[in-house]
């Protein structure tokens, strides 16, 4: 059996197949040649695989390090949305230079989510920024709609934003209840709310209305989830309180 | 390794990649708590944050990350030679992750009656990533299999 030799050491590790010679002369040498040309193309595939995988490797790790930095980043974008009207809740002045509004679904979890934040708002920029809360309920929300008659009831014996706290901070304990209803009788109560006057209101075809108006004018002006802020004609997709103070501040 | 079968295996790589970006992102969600907007189409809110989100504290968005990064590089060596560990690692782990999205699918339409965006596109990927794995297998080189490449 005929087998090519290097002039070098054969263990030499950097061995280059290109350097090597048959053993017996010219008469192994189409086999040898062959050899060499098996060889050099094993070499080249090698260094193609080592290719694919470095590269792989490379388009795995620059697509996680692209997750790493845009997730949760702050973005914002103009809008223009329906005036706030006298019908609007809101909190602070009229008129103010500054309107912070939010379109929300009181069983949406990443809206109860910004309450400290909105919370911390309120009592930091309440006398200079008007705050708008608009319902929006969301069809895939058990508790949607009832939990936004709820606050709409509560708002008309002028205890809105005390629900609304209410409503977000105790959100686990109605969420997945089987009935949420005397949760909200329960709130209703603890914030000393005529309960009758409370009970009709809920209910009422008018509250149900409301709450309707409200969602489809959102819809019309692009509102597509919960929870959705704009500061002035701003929207903003907040990471923190900072983002929202930004805005705000150069507002006023 | 015939032009039909290298494309199977690139879409699969590409798949696996799409698989791990999406899992990495909710992972990514889930450490930083941040849950993603209540959209009008989809409850992604209640999945990611449901209690079936986590097994002993740990995500499965994160035991998806780690099966499709296993997945990406199984399919790096399916492209670059067919080797018989590979392959049988590729279908065994692909009829693990078949499994795991029927039953991730069942607890979304029965259970939560709530669906996930991210988590549909993962287990389309991982039906995709199946399907894929029987081609391989199936294909008229996929039984010789070369053990040195």
């Amino acid at each position: 059996m005929t087998s090519c030799y290097a002039h070098a050491d054969p263990g030499s590790p950097g061995l280059a197949w290109a350097e090597v010679i048959p053993e017996g002369g010219g008469d192994s040498s189409t086999e040898c040649q062959a050899e060499k040309r098996l060889r050099r193309l094993g070499r080249s595939l090698l260094t193609w695989q080592a290719a694919l995988w470095a590269g792989g490797s490379l388009v795995l790790i620059t697509g996680a390090l692209a997750i790493v930095l845009f997730t949760g980043a702050p973005s914002t974008e103009a809008a223009t949305l329906p005036e706030v009207t006298a019908t609007d809740i809101t909190y602070g002045p009229d008129g103010a230079r500054v309107v912070v509004m939010e379109y929300a679904d009181f069983q949406c979890e990443a809206c109860a989510r910004y309450l400290p934040m909105l919370a911390t708002l309120r009592a930091k920029y309440g006398e200079r920024v008007q705050f708008v809360f608009r319902f929006f309920p969301l069809e895939n929300h058990r508790y949607g709609m009832l939990s936004a008659q709820v606050a709409y009831a509560a708002s008309l014996q002028g205890k809105f934003w005390e629900m609304h706290d209410l409503l977000f901070e105790r959100q686990k304990e109605w969420a997945d209840a089987a009935d949420a209803y005397p949760y909200f009788e329960a709130y209703a109560k603890s914030l000393g709310l005529d309960m009758s006057r409370f009970r009709n209101d809920v209910r009422a075809q008018t509250t149900k209305d409301f709450i309707t108006r409200q969602h489809a004018a959102g819809s019309d002006a692009g509102v597509n989830h919960t929870p959705w802020f704009a500061v002035n004609d701003t929207t903003l997709v907040p990471n923190d309180i900072g983002d929202f103070e930004a805005l705000i501040d150069a507002g006023l | 390794m015939g032009r039909r079968q290298r494309s199977v295996r690139v879409a699969l790589v590409v798949l696996a990649l799409a698989g791990f970006l999406i899992s990495f992102y909710l992972t990514l969600t889930h450490y930083r708590h941040l849950i993603p907007p209540c959209y009008v189409t989809s409850g992604c809110e209640s999945v990611v944050t449901s209690r079936y989100a986590t097994i002993l504290g740990v995500p499965l968005s994160l035991i998806g990350t780690v099966f499709f990064v296993v997945m990406f590089y199984l399919g790096i060596s399916l492209l670059t030679g067919h080797h018989r560990v590979a392959v049988r690692a590729y279908d065994l782990l692909a009829f693990a992750g078949i499994l795991a999205a029927a039953v991730l699918l069942l607890l979304q339409a029965v259970v939560l009656r709530a669906y996930c965006t991210y988590c549909l596109a993962t287990e389309a990927i991982a039906l995709l990533i199946w399907a894929g794995s029987l081609l391989v297998t199936s294909s008229a080189d996929g039984g010789a299999v070369d053990e040195a490449d």
